[in-house]
């Protein structure tokens, strides 16, 4: 279940250049450090609220539903989402946000895919939840479980985007 | 993952952080070099190749993938948008959403200083409730467009305690004039 909706059933992928600018704003201006800290407050703010307050409510089968219908509304996304037992994993094998850019020559922050681990955890950790990702630069798979779950995140296993000549 | 879906909720977010964080001069300098500058390049580029023809083409693009409710009429020396149904602000009020104090000030955030280098000037009003117009001229033209905007007389357009933002000429989003609760005008 989505938060917010929208009149259209997908989102003008446009908007991701205006995401990818806003980072790179952040964090030439400002400092990675900066960066991380707008990532993390964006998960934890009360634009998240609504989406934590139905993981805390409704566990694993919110999770999934709301990664379910996240993806369905994004263009050109390719993703399954997986209830395991007591978690739910998410393999991307198109992020529709590197597709597009990609598309379009866009030059890509090269930390882009580690707001997906920022934002995310942040905003699972108000549910009592958390992630791991690995991957990144275009495909990646992101576990989630309750908390104490998983080992720390390892950042290095998330991967750089590198510039395409 | 944030994505582009709900883009127009965690942006209007993301101005009542950089505002909080770092102040206004820093979120100018966001819609100037992040959005004006890096984001919407394309639109810099296609408006400073091409001028009018160039804005016909950004905004017939991008205004009909976000979903907008508009007409434009370009003419030798003008590009005029009436939006009826603004996409993005029309996201915003639909959902309740009001981080920060002034969505609508973004645009000229961003539109003031693409114009500014492509040698063009902005008149233009807003009325917070997801309808405005535009009209861009070269900046050596000293009149405003002398014709009223469709927009300007619907009865919704200025009704109770609507609060009006005016432009004429400018580049810039603090280059404006604040009106609560005005009668419909034209673009004079």
């Amino acid at each position: 279940m989505l938060p917010y909706l929208d009149k259209k059933p997908k989102g003008a992928p446009d908007f991701y250049f205006a995401i990818n600018a806003t980072f790179r704003f952040i964090q030439e201006r400002f400092g990675m450090q900066q960066l991380i800290r707008y990532w993390g407050d964006l998960g934890r703010s009360d634009y998240f609220k609504p989406v934590a307050d139905d993981w805390t409510k409704r566990g694993g089968t919110a999770v999934a539903e709301y990664w379910r219908d996240f993806f369905a509304a994004e263009p050109d996304a390719k993703v399954e989402v997986i209830s395991t037992g007591s978690g739910v994993e998410v393999q991307v094998s198109q992020c529709p946000a590197i597709h597009h850019m990609r598309k379009h020559s866009r030059e890509i922050v090269p930390e882009f895919c580690q707001h997906c681990y920022y934002v995310s955890q942040s905003l699972a950790e108000c549910a009592g939840w958390e992630v791991r990702i690995e991957g990144g630069a275009g495909a990646c798979s992101q576990f989630f479980g309750p908390k104490g779950s998983f080992a720390p995140q390892d950042i290095s296993n998330i991967k750089r985007i590198e510039k395409r000549l | 993952m944030i994505g582009c879906y709900d883009f127009c909720g965690h942006y209007e977010w993301t101005f009542a952080w950089i505002d909080k964080n770092f102040g206004r001069e820093a979120l100018q300098d966001y819609w100037r070099d992040a959005i004006a500058g890096d984001s919407q390049m394309h639109a810099a580029m296609a408006i400073q190749a091409k001028g009018i023809i160039g804005m016909e083409e950004y905004w017939g693009h991008t205004l009909a993938e976000e979903g907008a409710g508009f007409t434009s009429v370009r003419t030798n020396d003008s590009f005029r948008i009436d939006m009826h149904d603004c996409p993005s602000k029309g996201f915003l009020i639909d959902n309740k959403l009001e981080n920060h104090c002034d969505y609508c000030d973004h645009c000229m955030g961003w539109i003031g200083p693409t114009m500014e280098k492509a040698g063009f000037v902005v008149d233009h009003e807003h009325n917070h409730r997801g309808t405005c117009w535009w009209a861009f001229r070269p900046s050596e033209s000293l009149t405003p467009s002398e014709e009223s905007f469709e927009i300007t007389h619907d009865p919704t357009w200025a009704s109770e305690g609507t609060v009006i933002d005016r432009y004429k000429g400018a580049t810039h989003p603090d280059q404006k004039t604040t009106d609560p609760s005005l009668p419909p005008t034209s673009s004079t």
